[in-house]
């Protein structure tokens, strides 16, 4: 009786509905099974072009700055291999019925949604020093529920400004953090 | 009686208007996270962070450890009304807890849930008070090789007991401890993996990895989903929440079996409280089937107590091994761990010496956290469960801003919040893939500790590795993992093969 998924947090375990995303099949399943072997293996080769490159004080004593880090590389190299032989073993085989519904509803990933959320923030991260705190979070604040399917734009806005407003007063007035002005500047 | 009057200058410490403000707000962002289905403890202290730096050490602490034991209250009020357990922690007690609700007894469930907890808090921290100086003092003599043996033990027993793949638990963990090498050597001095750009020489913030993964991570995952998420209907409690003697008599014994079972899971870095709580659910269930009338299914009581008092009692434990040993055995504590250092405070047998009023105000306002919290739950409890009403558009957008907020106060950087989205969408993947998010945290905090230890162990011992694994106190440890994943291992075979069995069955019938 142990909780099914890895990440008993995330909203798929918590929320009741049990709900993951569907594996595909053919050529982009595989794809998709590769995307975290991928990634382990891209970071062993960053980190292992980074022990190569790497100007050591020749004063430096074994085991020096590298031998950490090469351990780690060795790690993730092996298990990119391992996972990604796993995933590729299991995205061949097409589960039977039984095991799709022990696993929970399996649903496609909202690609509209993804884009809304990662835009927003993409924007949100260059737009704020120019536009400033206020006016740059209540967008981000709109753009995001936009992503989770709020169609009412303007109201969300309105909810985005009160609180951006809030959380300047609240945290650059009141804690002291600093948050940049923007263009509202010469207002304060 | 040293510890006694320890205590109480902690409890004059802790009793300052301004502190039990803080111990007040904590207990309300604790209880309001973990109310709300899909956020978590952990995410609110990583997100909370970044805006604490401004404020005094204690304060701060104070204020962790309130929304730390404040979400395991709160959790299993949407467990009960809706079958919708807050946190991880509490999907044991909905089991039951929700029946009790179905049959008319809501406001006993909810009741049973928060003495329960308070229970279980309250004796592991009473415990804390006396094991905790003992465990600081045994710990004194650790060297390089003993806190390596410590990191190894949280390494293994976090990314191989919680998980189900122990290949993605431990790539999970080597992607944090990757992450956690980037920037100036502390050694040698020497740049590591910089591509010698200035916004790396001081290292990826463990903020910004912990926001990002944790926050804005789960913000993506929860968009992309958000089209399939049917809302349920909430059970309106009628009554008042207490309990009759006779209820109180049931569910004693099972309080407190609970709670012995989550004391021990506070030194074993096992992931924090979802293992203790399904255990003493487990255990609650095998007794009850002894009984000439098992309840169990119906709405048992004992069901319902166990699993709460022992979520809670790890906790505790789990803050008793942070401030002792320095060893985190969740997410939520490591982020905890982190903000110790931030403060330029090491945990640890130092810090009893160093802070003591720091460490005493922490561990007495657990005590008044506890009550705090017991009375914000039991009256309380349906304006909590109310917090739902909140849209999820506007929840999601309000924490999205909250992680822009705190990234760019820490840093000021746009670099910082273009790395902060990566990491989130690196959170993302690993969700959707079903990899463990807890590892990475861990080693990206104890991966500078263990890399330290490792280095100044062989290079007092002249480059001889083998150092790394002798002396009593180091042979110990790593006798104590191996227990540790037997039994996993062992448990793990047996589930399978239950599993099996279960599943010829249905295909036999």
């Amino acid at each position: 009786m142990m909780p099914s998924s890895n990440n008993p947090t995330s909203v798929s375990a918590t929320v009741g509905n049990r709900l993951r995303f569907q594996r595909g099949s053919g050529p982009r399943g595989i794809a998709k099974a590769l995307i975290m072997p991928a990634i382990l293996a891209a970071f062993a080769t960053y980190l292992l072009y980074g022990i190569v490159v790497m100007k050591v004080p020749p004063s430096a004593a074994f085991p020096g700055p590298q031998f950490f880090p090469g351990i780690i590389a060795a790690g993730l190299s092996a298990f990119a291999i391992i996972l990604g032989i796993q995933a590729v073993r299991a995205a061949l085989v097409t589960p039977s019925i039984e095991e799709e519904e022990a696993g929970g509803r399996a649903v496609g990933v909202d690609w509209r949604s993804f884009a809304w959320v990662a835009g927003s923030f993409l924007a949100f991260a260059f737009l704020l020093g120019i536009l400033g705190w206020i006016i740059a979070a209540a967008l981000l604040f709109t753009g995001i529920a936009r992503g989770f399917g709020q169609r009412k734009v303007l109201f969300a806005l309105l909810v985005g400004l009160t609180i951006s407003s809030l959380s300047y007063i609240a945290f650059d007035m009141g804690l002291g953090l600093s948050l940049p002005s923007g263009i509202l500047g010469w207002a304060f | 009686m040293d510890v006694l009057v320890l205590l109480g200058e902690g409890f004059a410490g802790a009793l300052t208007p301004q502190n039990l403000i803080w111990v007040l707000v904590g207990c309300v962002l604790g209880t309001a996270v973990g109310v709300m289905p899909g956020l978590g403890s952990s995410m609110a202290v990583a997100l909370l962070l970044p805006v604490t730096f401004s404020l005094d050490p204690t304060a701060a602490f104070i204020m962790f450890s309130g929304v730390y034991f404040g979400g395991l209250f709160g959790d299993s009020i949407t467990g009960i009304l809706l079958n919708t357990p807050g946190q991880a922690s509490a999907i044991a007690s909905t089991f039951e807890g929700h029946k009790m609700a179905l049959n008319g007894r809501a406001a006993q469930a909810l009741a049973t849930a928060a003495i329960g907890a308070f229970i279980g808090g309250i004796i592991a921290a009473i415990l804390l008070v006396f094991f905790a100086p003992v465990l600081a003092g045994l710990s004194s003599s650790f060297g390089p090789a003993e806190f390596f043996a410590l990191a190894i033990f949280a390494f293994a027993a976090t990314s191989s007991v919680v998980t189900d793949n122990a290949g993605k638990g431990l790539a999970s963990l080597l992607l944090g401890l990757g992450i956690a090498v980037i920037g100036i050597d502390g050694v040698t001095g020497a740049p590591r993996f910089t591509m010698d750009s200035p916004n790396l020489f001081d290292g990826i913030s463990l903020i910004t990895v912990t926001v990002g993964i944790l926050a804005l991570g789960e913000v993506i995952y929860v968009a992309c989903l958000e089209r399939h998420i049917s809302n349920k209907q909430m059970i309106r409690p009628t009554g008042r929440p207490w309990l009759t003697r006779r209820e109180f008599a049931e569910a004693t014994p099972a309080w407190l079996r609970g709670t012995a079972i989550g004391l021990p899971f506070g030194v074993i870095p096992a992931g924090g409280s979802e293992i203790p709580t399904f255990l003493a659910y487990g255990i609650e269930k095998r007794l009850d089937g002894r009984r000439k009338k098992p309840r169990f299914g119906t709405g048992a009581i004992r069901g319902l107590a166990a699993p709460e008092a022992a979520g809670n009692s790890t906790t505790g434990m789990a803050m008793g091994s942070l401030l002792a040993l320095g060893l985190p055995v969740s997410a939520t504590a490591a982020i905890m761990l982190a903000a110790f250092r931030q403060y330029g405070l090491q945990p640890g047998p130092l810090l009893f010496e160093r802070a003591p009023d720091l460490v005493w105000a922490l561990i007495a306002s657990f005590f008044i956290a506890m009550v705090v919290l017991l009375i914000l739950n039991l009256p309380f409890a349906m304006l909590w469960a109310k917090l739902l009403v909140i849209p999820r558009p506007y929840l999601y957008a309000a924490i999205a801003v909250f992680c822009g907020l705190g990234i760019y106060a820490t840093s000021g950087a746009t670099f910082d919040l273009v790395l902060l989205l990566a990491v989130g969408l690196l959170g993302f993947v690993m969700r959707a893939h079903d990899y463990p998010l807890a590892p990475l945290i861990i080693g990206m905090v104890l991966g500078p500790l263990a890399e330290t230890s490792l280095r100044d162990a062989a290079m007092s011992a002249n480059g001889d590795l083998t150092t790394l694994f002798q002396g009593p106190i180091v042979i110990a440890i790593y006798a104590v993992l191996l227990v540790v994943l037997v039994a996993a291992g062992r448990n793990r075979v047996v589930a399978r093969r239950r599993a099996n069995t279960t599943q010829k069955e249905t295909v036999g019938v």
